[in-house]
Formats: C-alpha cells, structure tokens, sequence
C-alpha cells in the first residue's frame, strides 16, 4: 500500500517538474551578448533592476573607450578591482593596445579572465563574485576572477570531535571543502563533477569519487539521481540525500553525512562516491550499510583491539538505547517472575508511592529527556548548560523524591539516554531514540511478545533497506563471512587486504598481503627487493 | 493516504482495545516470598503465607527508617478445605494480587505430611505461575512458625531458607523431583526436616533458626518417618548430593581425629540379580581435603595416608550402611531409588515385584565400595602439635 501511495507521489512530483521547467527556460536569458554595448548594459540593467547590491561602475577605457564593471557588493574584492583593474585600465595612455582583447585577458594582472559570451554567464559570473567587464566595441564580456568569500576558518568538527586523529572539519565553502580532501587524496584519479541545483540558490554540488575505485554504474547513477532533483533551493546536504536516497519513509539514514574530510576520504578510498554542498560543512557519502553507521573513524585511528571492544561495547548500548526501556516496562507490568526475587523486591519499594503505571511513568521521563536535549542544543550555550542542570535536578532527584518517578526508572532512562549517545554518529542515535518510542508502548500493551513483535519488524525494514542499492545489513544480510573482520571487531590494517565486497568489488585489490610486521618481515622484504 | 492512516489508527487501537488485560504493576502486587502448610480440625487446613511489605523495605527512598530489625514481611494465614479454598479466602483479605512467582520455599507441617501431600500438590503443580523449583520442606511442629521466626542474616524467612538449603548441609528437593520421586517406581520420597532450635543471645533474648540437617521419609505421598542428622548424611552420600559435610575419623593405632571435607564425590549403582539375589552395588568415590588432624600421623608418609584414607572409607561406609538400615529395613522406603536401577537392569525381574516392592526392598542385599582419595592436606605439613619435628616450612 506505501508502494503505491509513493507511486502516486512520484507521478505527480514528475507533472510538475516539467512544467517549472518550461516557466524557466522562458525566464533564464539563454541568449548571445548583444554586439551593442549599450544593448548589452540595458539588458543587465534591467535584470538587476531593484538590486541595491549590484554595482555598475562606468568608467572610460584610457581615457577613450567606454566601459563598465558590474560586480556584486561584498562578493569581489573590492581594493583588488581599484588596485588591478581601475588603476591600469583608466590611466590615460597615448597608444592603447591593438586588441583590447588581447590585451585584457593576457596582460591585465588578474589571475582568471575569463571571455564570456552569454548573458547567462554574466549574469552567473556576477552572483559569484566575479565582475563583469564590458567595454564598447567588443561582442563579449570579460569575467574578471576577483571573487571573495567571507569564510569561517577551518575549525575541528562540532558533530564529530575526536580525541585521536586529524582535528579539520568541513567549512561552508565548498572550495576549501575541495581543497581539504585534495590535500589528502592528491592522486589525479581523484575526480569531480559539478552541477547546479536549485533554481533560485544555483547551488553547487560536487559528485567526488575516485576513478578506478567507485563503480561507474554507481556514479552514473548518483549523477542521474542528482540530475533528477528540481528545487528551488538547496541549502543544506539533507535537502540533496531525502531528494536521492532510497527508501523516504525509512527512520534510518540510508547516506551518511559527515563534516570530517578523514571520514570521507577512508569511504572514497573503499569506493563510495562524496557529495559536497556548498553552503554547509556537510558531506553526504553513499551507499551506506547499517554496520558503518555505527562505526566511527576513531576505531581505525586506535589499536584493533581496543576498536573490538569499543563496538562491541556499541553493539551492547545499541541494544540498551533501543530495548531497554521497553523490555522494563514489559517485565515489570506483565512478567514480574523474570526479575531475580531481590531485584524485584526493591523495584517493588520503590515503585509503592508512584501514582503511574510504569508505561506512563516512562514516557513521561523519556519525553521529558528528549526534550531537555533538544532544548539543551537549541539555546545559546550559556543557556543551555542551565537547562541541563535544572533538567537533571527536576527530572533526576526532585521527581523521585516526590514520589511521582521511581528511583529505578531514572536509571533506566538515565543509562538509555547515555546508550542512544554512545553512537557514533548523530544521526544514527536519533533514529534508535525515536524507535524506542513505539517499541516502548508495545511493550506496555502486550509486554515481552510485543517487544519481540516490535524488533522483528524493525529487523524486517532493515533487511529491506537498500543504499544506493547495496543491501543496508550487509555484511550481515546478506552474509559476508569475510566482510565480518570489519563488523563483528576490527581487523588489524594488515589484514584488510581486499575492499569491502559490495562497494569495493570494482577494484578489490587495496594493499598487498605480507604487511604483518614480523621478525621476518624484513629479511623478506629485502629478498623481494633483491 | 487516507487508507494508510485507517489502517495504522486502526491497528494502533488493537494494542489500546485490548485493555492490556494482562497487565499488573508491580505495586499492585503481594509477592508471596514462601509459603506453609498447616492442618487444622475438621480435615481443614491453614495456609500462610509470607507476603512481602515494599513499605518497610528501606531501598532506595527517602523515608529511610526501620532498618533492619522489623521485619520486611508479613505472614497471613486462612484456613480452608483445601489449598485452593484457602487461597481464595486469603485473596479475599489481602487488597493486592497475590504474586506466586516468587515463592520458592514451601513448608509442610509434619501432621499435613503424614495426612499425605499429593492433594496440595496438586494444587501446587497444576498453577502455572507457582515456580515447579520452588523448595518444598517438612517441619516438626506447626509450619506457620518456620515463616514466623526472625531471621538474622537474611532479610526474611524464605531467602533465609533458600541460601541455607542452596549451601548444601541439608537435602535439597524442589517441587519438581518431588512430583517426580512421588510417581516413580521407588514409590517413596524423602524431604529436608526442619526444627527450630533456639540459643540464647543474652538473659532475656533468644535466637532462633531453622535447623535443616533432617529427612523425612515418605512411603507414597504420606509421612512414615524421619532421619537422624548422620543418617541424613548417608542419604546423601547415596544419592550424591553431599557438598559441604566434613567426615571425620581416627585411624587405628593412633590417638585423634582426622577430619576431611570432600571436594568431588562420586556415587555410582550397579544392581545385579545372581540365582535370585537381588544386589546392588554401591560405589562411592571420594576426593578430599585435610582440614584438620589431631592425630601425630605425617601424611608425606604414604603408609599413614592410605591408613587415614581407610578410616575414612570404613566411616563413610558405616555412615551409608546406617541410613540404609534405617530406610531399607525398617521403614522399607527406597529413598536412594534402587528401583530405577533394577528396573534399568532387570525390566522383566522389575515386573514381577512390582507390586511387592518394599518388601522386596529389605531383601536386596548392599555392597558398598568406598573410596576416599586425599588430595591435599591444606597449608600445614606437619600436624600443628608435632613441635620442630622436622624442618620448618
């Protein structure tokens, strides 16, 4: 029924976007540069009308031949354009140059002159940041590269921190974004494609993958399903991955984003493709499985044993931050026998003054808990950390010393709310919290059979979920035996000697397969050299 | 989409509809923690039980107060025709739930156990929230008072009971291998006996505890007799369930005592029938631990060693022959199950005596092999009272 309801969607989703695109091939000026100068600057005029912050300098080229430079205020460099461009080209010469052509795009010292030819490209030129320069008597503009972005500098990630390993994150320029991953992977198989999308923002989205690695018909696709988006606007990744991604109506994130360029460089390299958004720190990588959601880049940057126990560690607080809550309320409504006869003697004590069933009693904590941490991020810092400690004071102490929660339940909720944390990444903790909601109230109606109903379920989604097409549970489901060695713990790096079967099997081969460092090793490796 | 919310408030409200009938919280709930059985006149009988009082159990809330000392149960009893009628009269004076789940400790009084207890046992067993691993006891006098005494270790009487019978001392028999031995072909069963003992604390105070080191004998499902606390030893040596007992002997020749505590035993029956004399061989092997020797014996000595260790056999012996007297001869009840073993053997012998067996019982004829290995005799070396025989340690 979904299908169908989904099939409906799409149907009408496809209507419309061909019509906005006949209303905009009519608006978009598509068409060459008047040869007329003053044709020309109209036309631009007009386009601009009613934009205070477009610029049109007019100024006489050596004293004889009209110009103008049409830039946009605070996107180009300003003391640049005086200095490189105004200062030159207004001095009163006695010979002008022969071709002015010539002459503006080899000798004028700007790093990028670029000769454009279409009003379109003006017109995008100019909501960059690079002026535009038409002078009399040419049948072409010329861009000048003096484009300048206010940046925030490049800080360690907010969403991501980690104590061992490379501290850049991902700024909102998608240049510097760029430039960060160049700066790791510096092979020239290294590609990218660009696009614009968004019909009003024309933001630019960048395809990264590495050529030889990613799989071409997995490109293609990424790059059909980019092409497919009509929106008005993108600003921010997550407008792009729910436009492309698999399964909309799934909780779990089917592409993970990241503001760290480590991160995205380790899945370039088992032959994912990135997606980079100008505008924010988020890159979308994809195709994804559930086992990397709940792997983070520190397991890789540590010893593999310590990154063994650390997952299973994950595998465990999974576990915790999805059932644990419910499988309580399920044992202490419906299956008191289960409990061990001290344990459930003192939950009993403390539950005789509480006026709730234990179902409410847990969704009034949990909600409560939900809220506090979506209020602790919302406000200004300083605030927040208030709430935080009025939070824990009302909900932790003040609620059970007025009887209203018992004792046990906050530490339910408490250790649930640490669990749900102990994700890696953000996005996987939210869909685990807001699935214990429902798991929580079946396990309030019909108790342990109900949880158990609950978690097949969830099991079931999950085995459906597709990523780009690959399997959302592999190595898992489908098993991968050998895929297991990065799932179940983490093998030494020199075990790792093959891609990831799935996104890796285009180019398997990763490194060769005597890395073990061993007393031998060295006689061997000299032999082999030899 | 329409029919896509139907369908989910539709299937939402199945949960709710249901009403959660099965539902209790906890606090709607009197946690029966052990239970006792008592006859009264008139072929009724008393229930009571132990229920536990949340209130008075400290915890984790603030209100604090009587630690310790007052009790955290409460014991209520109804009397009734049977058990089911008065639990339902014991339900009506209680404003919660009785929990069975649980009450793991069960007690009967020696007057109920020797009226037979297969009738409450039916009660017992065909309830499916009553634990069938509940512990079930025989008490000397009146049962209530077993749940009544103060317990001074364990917060109350039924854990009190459990961990006492989980150490070991005593034979330990849950619900389940009751119903077992009871429909068995040894057709008898035995079940710890308790007595209360008390010991003065002070002038005015005494101290009382249950003591479990007894059995009871049963022939079918009735009462016939009990065992003696060395006797009960036997029994257990019989069916291997001997865990924490030390056995202690003098070797001839010497002066004292050796005493040892076994580590693994191991009990083995083999039955045999030759020219229509029924035999049961009994084989019992036992590692042990010096824990303590008074006698001058040095036990690097190999010859002094197989000395102790024969003591010791000849004392484990005698122990099982004594139980076996007691249980074969005189009250003609199979506790130790030969039964099973000839049946096992001799199906086609089995079915002729059948229908005679305790009779037949205190024919069968009992070999017993002892075998007691001593593999380790602690940190001394040297008896404590042999002064700088040799070198010291």
């Amino acid at each position: 029924m979904i299908r169908n309801v989904s099939k409906l969607l799409k149907h009408t989703k496809g209507q419309k976007s061909k019509k906005e695109e006949i209303n905009q091939a009519a608006s978009k000026p598509q068409d060459p540069l008047y040869p007329n100068f003053n044709d020309n600057v109209e036309a631009l005029r007009s386009i601009y009308k009613d934009c205070s912050d477009v610029i049109f300098r007019s100024f006489s080229l050596f004293g004889k031949t009209r110009a103008i430079v049409i830039y946009m205020e605070g996107l180009s460099d300003v003391q640049s354009l005086e200095e490189y461009v105004f200062t030159p080209l207004t001095k009163e010469s006695t010979d002008p140059p022969s071709s002015l052509s010539d002459f503006l795009v080899h000798q004028l010292p700007v790093a990028k002159v670029t000769k454009i030819h279409l009003l379109a490209d003006c017109i995008e030129s100019i909501s960059t940041g690079n002026p535009v320069l038409l002078c009399e008597g040419q049948s072409s503009a010329f861009s000048l590269g003096l484009a300048k972005s206010e940046n925030r500098s490049i800080e360690e990630p907010m969403a991501e921190s980690s104590i061992k390993g490379p501290r850049q994150g991902f700024i909102e320029s998608l240049q510097v974004n760029i430039s960060l991953l160049r700066k790791i992977i510096k092979t020239p198989a290294f590609k990218m494609r660009s696009l614009k999308i968004g019909t009003h923002t024309q933001t630019t989205v960048t395809l990264a993958y590495i050529e030889g690695l990613a799989d071409p018909t997995l490109i293609e696709e990424a790059q059909n399903r980019l092409n497919g988006i009509d929106i008005d606007g993108v600003l921010e990744s997550e407008y792009i991955e729910e436009l492309i991604e698999d399964n909309p109506y799934s909780p779990f994130p089917q592409i993970l984003s990241t503001e760290r360029p480590d991160v995205v460089c380790a899945n370039l390299l088992e032959g994912r493709i990135a997606i980079l958004v100008d505008g924010t720190p988020f890159t979308l990588i994809a195709p994804v499985s559930f086992a990397s959601l709940l792997q983070s880049q520190e397991d890789f940057y540590q010893r593999s044993i310590i990154s063994t126990m650390i997952r299973w560690m994950r595998f465990f607080f999974l576990g915790v931050a999805l059932l644990f809550p419910a499988l309580y309320v399920a044992v202490t409504t419906f299956h008191q026998e289960m409990l061990p006869t001290a344990l459930l003697l003192s939950i009993a004590s403390s539950r005789e003054n509480v006026p709730f069933p234990a179902i409410v009693e847990v969704l009034i904590m949990e909600i409560a808990f939900e809220a506090l941490r979506e209020a602790g991020i919302r406000l200004p810092r300083q605030i927040g950390s208030a709430v935080s400690i009025v939070g824990a004071l009302v909900i932790g102490q003040a609620s059970v010393e007025a009887g209203l929660v018992s004792a046990p339940m906050v530490i339910v909720v408490a250790l649930t709310g640490v669990a749900s944390f102990m994700m890696p990444r953000y996005i996987t903790g939210i869909s685990i919290r807001m699935l214990r909601f429902p798991l929580i109230i079946l396990g309030g109606t019909l108790g342990l059979l109900g949880v158990v109903m609950g978690f097949i379920a969830i099991v079931i989604h999950l085995c459906t979920l597709r990523s780009f097409g690959e399997p959302y549970l592999a190595p898992v489901a489908p098993l991968q035996t050998k895929e297991l060695k990065d799932f179940l713990w983490r093998s030494p790096l020199w075990m790792m000697n093959r891609r990831p079967h799935l996104t890796g099997d285009y180019n398997e081969h990763r490194q060769s397969s005597h890395l073990s460092p061993n007393p031998k090793a060295g006689g061997e490796a000299k032999n082999r050299q030899e | 989409m329409k029919k896509l919310l139907l369908l989910l408030s539709f299937s939402g409200a199945l949960f709710l509809l249901g009403g959660c009938w099965d539902r209790t919280e906890i606090n709607d709930l009197a946690i029966a923690t052990s239970a006792a059985i008592d006859q009264k006149e008139n072929d009724q009988i008393e229930l009571s039980l132990e229920i536990f009082l949340p209130k008075a159990f400290g915890g984790g809330s603030a209100q604090g107060g009587q630690a310790g000392g007052q009790g955290i149960t409460l014991v209520i009893s109804q009397t009734g025709s049977n058990m089911a009628d008065a639990l339902s009269k014991l339900q009506g004076v209680l404003p919660r739930e009785i929990f069975w789940g649980h009450c793991k400790t069960f007690v009967f009084s020696e007057a109920v156990a020797k009226k037979g207890i297969i009738d409450h046992l039916d009660f017992l067993l065909r309830q499916p929230d009553i634990r069938e691993r509940a512990y079930i006891f025989v008490s000397e006098k009146k049962a209530r008072r077993i749940l009544e005494q103060k317990t001074n270790l364990e917060p109350y009487t039924g854990q009190a009971l459990l961990e006492q019978t989980d150490f070991g001392i005593g034979m330990r028999v849950t619900m389940q291998e009751l119903d077992e031995m009871l429909v068995s072909r040894m057709q008898s069963a035995a079940l710890p006996y308790l007595k209360i003992k008390t010991q003065k604390k002070s002038e005015e105070e005494k101290f009382r505890f249950a003591d479990i080191s007894g059995v009871a004998v049963f022939r079918k499902d009735k009462m016939i007799g009990r065992l003696s606390e060395e006797r009960t030893r036997g029994l257990l040596w019989l069916r291997d369930e001997i865990k924490g007992y030390t056995v202690s002997a003098s070797p001839p020749g010497v002066n004292g005592v050796v005493s040892v505590n076994p580590v693994s035993v191991y009990s083995k029956m083999t039955p045999s029938i030759v020219d229509g004399k029924w035999r049961i061989l009994l084989t019992i092997k036992t590692d042990g631990v010096i824990v303590q020797n008074s006698t001058p014996l040095d036990f690097f000595n190999p010859t002094s060693l197989a000395s102790v260790e024969a003591a010791l056999q000849d004392s484990i012996e005698t122990r099982v022959r004594e139980s076996l007297e007691k249980t074969q001869h005189q009250m003609k009840a199979d506790v130790a199950n030969f039964a099973a073993e000839f049946y096992r053997e001799y199906p086609e012998e089995w079915k002729q005596v059948e229908n005679h067996w305790p009779e037949k019982l205190s024919e069968v004829e009992v070999e017993v092999d002892a075998r007691m290995i001593i593999r380790s005799q602690g940190n001394l070396i040297l008896p404590a009272n042999e002064k700088e025989g040799g070198e010291q340690w």
